[in-house]
């Protein structure tokens, strides 16, 4: 690529090659990567909906509360994913009864209660650059998640979840392209 | 690695033909390589790409499948 990454004027993702992957075992089955998956989108959903009712700027709190829509519309993605590839319907409590997961974890792997923390006091602006980068850095471990696990079917789940991520990236760049 | 191959003509891209590069394919289908040194890739990288330090490329290059279209950075 000429003039390397300084002439990159997208995405980046942050962090060491392994960052995030000790949250996914690489011998969980393809049924545990996704309720594994779903702990993040689930924690990023309470990540925004907490932003959206902090913000006293109304066009960056509907924002918010979109890119909190938009969680749900993923989570519920994962869910027909969970249905599809482990040939099991979710229970009530899902993740619960399928695995054991630390639930103040979002994407990017912070804590939804330390995210939360940092954000007091931040402009609307500081916390949308958080919340791309959250999501590129999930983008980011999806494409390396798929790439290490040797499994077939974990190497569909997270080939699945790349493309999902990818699609959730796009709809986040145009929210805020709409909004701001 | 030969030591004429470090002077073979290698196709550059711009950042905006990676851009859409990257957008049509799905990232099981190309080889992402981040050759700068470790500080660098975790300050920032290309989402999905493998770290190999340029001077470590020759020891790793089993990694990458010669069959797919590899982009260097």
């Amino acid at each position: 690529m000429e003039g390397g990454i300084h002439a990159w004027q997208g995405l980046t993702a942050a962090g060491a090659p392994e960052a995030g992957m000790a949250f996914f075992t690489v011998g969980s089955l393809p049924g545990e990567l996704i309720a594994l998956a779903w702990v993040l989108e689930e924690g990023s959903r309470r990540f925004y909906a907490s932003l959206a009712g902090m913000l006293a700027d109304s066009k960056a709190a509907k924002l918010f509360t979109d890119l909190t829509a938009a969680e749900e519309h993923h989570k519920s993605t994962l869910l027909g994913l969970y249905r599809d590839i482990a040939h099991a319907e979710p229970g009530p409590d899902f993740p619960r009864g399928v695995i054991e997961a630390d639930e103040d974890r979002m994407e990017g792997g912070v804590k939804v209660s330390e995210a939360l923390e940092w954000a007091k006091g931040k402009d609307s602006r500081e916390l949308l650059e958080l919340s791309m980068a959250l999501e590129t850095d999930s983008y980011d471990l999806y494409i390396k998640m798929g790439r290490r696990v040797e499994a077939e079917k974990a190497k569909e789940v997270f080939g699945r979840l790349v493309e999902e991520e990818k699609a959730h990236l796009g709809r986040m760049a145009a929210l805020l392209d709409n909004k701001l | 690695m030969a030591l004429a191959d470090y002077f073979k003509k290698t196709d550059t891209m711009t950042a905006d033909e990676v851009r859409a590069f990257l957008e049509n394919h799905r990232p099981d289908n190309y080889n992402l390589v981040d050759v700068r040194q470790p500080k660098e890739y975790e300050q920032s990288h290309l989402p999905g790409a493998q770290l190999i330090p340029l001077a470590d490329l020759a020891d790793h290059l089993g990694e990458l499948d010669p069959k797919k279209p590899t982009i260097a950075y």
